[in-house]
């Protein structure tokens, strides 16, 4: 009955483990700061920077050089656009240019002598628009409301042609259009991007907090006093990676619920999901993320490089989610790099769950592959947790 | 002078020393550089999958469905037969959106008993979402048009007027700089300097609180002759070496091998880099001046340096933040170097317009100079806290 006996040790141990683990990680004012401040106000200052969701009223500049009551209508129809602020007209094309160098506009709407004569004519007036594109964002604002004044121009001018011509003008148009936007109804960008970052967070912040406890271990070495894995030499490998794991995961329980259910209540971003779902999705996200900050143990030779290792990645780790740039899209290598990182399918699986109201059936797909990082990530947890033992 | 030399040698030997500058200064930049430049391809995003849900099953409907595949935004994926459907297809991810054409489309068109077509983009990918947004935008417009045509035609309108009647009026747009908004241009080249400005940022902390850590700073400070701009000036010097050929590599990679817009002289984003460079080292020193703690100082330099990324306005502007939070964009180094790439590089033009920019970047080095004789009190008596 041996095996009993051991097996009973062996849930002793990571019971020790996930005691002094758990103490250890309270105790470093450091780790504090990325398990508990990190997660907690990070969420809040990225939705204060996006908040305003879209950007309104963006200065344009007009040269009308046709002067009629048309084109006057025209520019006044832009200035009533979400999108653009008529900040003046300007005599001729240089003047306007002058004024999008110095950022005084970011559009210049430019209508040409015989723009009315074209129209009276019955041919077709045509109106150029210059965009600075300096941010994407902006241009793609002033398009969509552009093209839409273009097409309800088109409208009224197509029934005045036509009630001129003596056609009746019941015809034009008569086929409607309706368009939704799935997930982010008023196509805020706070919407969009919030929802992935958050997730994100909580696999970098509770990454630096492991990378540091590992690193200040290693730094013992060097005489600098702190207390750590030293103490627990005896026990083994696997109740020592189990025992921590267990331990970052119940720390991270709170900011999880936080982050995925109050964050987007406090800001009204898109939450339509069943929040429980969303977290049973998160619960193998943390524990890969978990072992997967025990395994790369080695690469951490003193509390500070943590910083210079950790950091950059969210930022590829943000990119390889597919937040920005879809994944089908990507080449095989940075398709399969973004597999191996837990967040990619949290966001992935999360954001589904949460802007679309998918429910965790549907996300079948993100939720094993989560699994199965777990089970990757613990093997070389394991291996580098024995090698650990060895020294 | 002496002591300058004595101070960067001591500096390069240190450098060569640690395996973590290596990877700090070298590898992750060029990671990076390489990640950003290959991750987005060609930065066109093309056939995005979509779903068709055709109630109709008219000679119409698969005209419209032809066309839809045919346009190079939009990838019919798959075929569904109900709105539940599709949209279970939405939520599973395997398809960003989708085109309704309702039952009897065809004859209630051709009835003008005013039909609708009904499409849903998943906007919770903003890049996909929004390009089949214009795909199937696009597809409802030149469908309805082509039905007023045929329309006008069989009342007797002839094919030109017809077409003229259709669009009275047209807008002409023109994107300057980046005709073809190649999606690259925007990223690579604010994230790459944001990376840049990050590693720069912790390089120098942790190069100046490790000095601190290991009580080398006393010896450090004698070697400068005890004076405080000798010594930071000859330790981050051969950091700035290295980090403008960086920077310089990074700009040949962009402008002279991917072939990204540069409008402007090369030396007007030479200089703005050496600036940039030399900015972000001084706002280094100032939050290590300020706080010469080294788990403090670089918990607060990387924030602020993974912060930069939303708070430089990339992406989002400034001018719709709101105005408290607009102000931190000032303090980074990286959004004055991101609007001199904008006016120089992408707009072209004249340098004046970017000189408020340039000289930003100097206010940089000053301020490090204020907070000097905070770091020398600092360095005189290091004191560790883990």
């Amino acid at each position: 009955m041996k095996i009993f006996g051991d097996i009973k040790q062996w849930f002793l141990e990571t019971a020790m483990v996930v005691r002094r683990e758990t103490a250890r990680a309270l105790s470093d004012v450091g780790v504090l700061i990325f398990f508990f401040l990190l997660p907690f106000a990070y969420p809040l200052v990225y939705s204060a920077i996006y908040n305003p969701e879209v950007t309104r009223d963006m200065p344009v500049a007009v040269v009308d050089e046709c002067r009629t009551a048309e084109s006057r209508r025209f520019a006044r129809e832009a200035d009533a656009t979400q999108a653009a602020k008529v900040c003046g007209y300007a005599s001729d094309m240089g003047e306007a240019r002058r004024w999008m160098a110095d950022h005084r506009c970011y559009a210049i709407i430019h209508i040409p002598s015989d723009y009315s004569e074209r129209l009276g004519r019955g041919e077709q007036g045509v109106i150029s628009i210059y965009y600075d594109l300096g941010l994407l964002l902006r241009y793609r604002t002033f398009l969509s409301s552009f093209t839409e004044l273009q097409m309800a121009t088109d409208t009224r001018l197509r029934t005045e042609l036509l009630n001129t011509v003596g056609f009746v003008s019941d015809a034009p148009s008569n086929v409607q259009t309706e368009a939704y936007f799935l997930g982010d109804p008023q196509q805020g960008f706070a919407s969009f991007i919030l929802i992935g970052i958050v997730v994100l967070i909580l696999q970098q912040s509770m990454l630096l907090g492991i990378v540091l406890l590992d690193g200040t271990e290693r730094e013992r070495r060097l005489g600098f006093d702190s207390y750590g894995l030293a103490e627990l030499r005896g026990v083994a490998p696997s109740a020592l990676i189990t025992g921590r794991t267990l331990s970052y995961t119940f720390l991270y329980l709170p900011a999880t619920v936080y982050i995925l259910h109050y964050i987007p209540e406090f800001f009204n971003f898109p939450h339509l999901g069943n929040m429980f779902e969303g977290c049973l999705l998160m619960i193998p996200m943390l524990l890969a993320t978990a072992m997967l900050g025990q395994a790369v143990r080695f690469m951490t030779s003193e509390r500070e490089s943590a910083f210079i290792i950790v950091v950059f990645t969210s930022v590829i780790f943000l990119f390889l989610s597919g937040l920005t740039w879809p994944r089908f899209a990507m080449s095989p290598l940075w398709y399969g790099l973004g597999s191996l990182v837990p967040a990619t399918w949290g966001v992935e699986g999360f954001l589904r769950i949460n802007n679309n109201g998918a429910t965790l059936e549907q996300q079948t797909i993100p939720y094993l592959a989560l699994w199965g990082l777990f089970v990757l990530y613990s093997i070389l947890a394991y291996i580098s947790a024995r090698h650990y033992r060895r020294r | 002078m002496k002591a300058l030399s004595a101070v960067a040698r001591r500096e390069i030997r240190r450098i060569c020393s640690r395996p973590v500058y290596l990877v700090g200064m070298l590898l992750v930049p060029l990671f990076m550089a390489f990640f950003f430049l290959s991750l987005l391809g060609e930065g066109l995003l093309r056939r995005v999958p979509v779903a068709i849900v055709d109630l109709d099953h008219s000679q119409i409907s698969r005209r419209i469905t032809r066309q839809l595949d045919a346009t190079e935004l939009c990838d019919i994926t798959c075929h569904k037969e109900s709105y539940s459907q599709a949209m279970d297809a939405v939520q599973r991810g395997e398809i960003f959106g989708f085109f309704v054409i309702p039952a009897e489309f065809e004859s209630k068109a051709l009835a003008n008993r005013a039909p609708t077509l009904t499409f849903y983009s998943n906007l919770t990918y903003y890049v996909p979402g929004t390009l089949i947004y214009k795909g199937f935008k696009t597809l409802a417009v030149t469908t309805s048009g082509q039905l007023v045509q045929q329309d006008l035609v069989s009342k007797g309108a002839s094919n030109r007027a017809a077409g003229l009647i259709l669009q009275p009026m047209v807008l002409d747009n023109h994107p300057m700089g980046n005709p073809y908004l190649n999606y690259s241009y925007y990223l690579s080249s604010s994230f790459l300097p944001g990376i840049l400005q990050l590693m720069i940022f912790l390089m120098t902390a942790f190069s100046i609180t490790q000095e601190i850590k290991r009580s080398t700073s006393v010896e450090w400070l004698a070697t400068a002759g005890n004076r405080i701009g000798t010594a930071l000036v000859g330790k981050l010097l051969p950091q700035t070496v290295i980090f403008y050929i960086l920077g310089l590599g990074m700009n040949a990679l962009m402008f002279g091998f991917h072939h990204f817009p540069e409008n402007s002289p090369w030396w007007h984003m030479a200089l703005g880099m050496l600036l940039f460079v030399i900015a972000s080292q001084s706002f280094s020193v100032v939050v290590c001046s300020v706080i010469p703690n080294p788990r403090l100082a670089l918990s607060v330099v990387s924030l602020t340096g993974i912060l930069a990324f939303s708070v430089a306005a990339f992406s989002f502007p400034v001018q719709a933040m709101y105005g408290w939070i607009a102000i931190f964009a000032d303090l980074l180094p990286v959004r004055w170097y991101f609007l001199i790439y904008i006016d120089q590089a992408l707009n072209g033009v004249a340098l004046y317009y970017s000189r408020l920019y340039y000289a930003a970047l100097l206010g940089f080095p000053i301020a490090a100079t204020l907070c000097a004789p905070l770091m020398k009190r600092a360095l005189k008596d290091p004191v560790y806290v883990p």
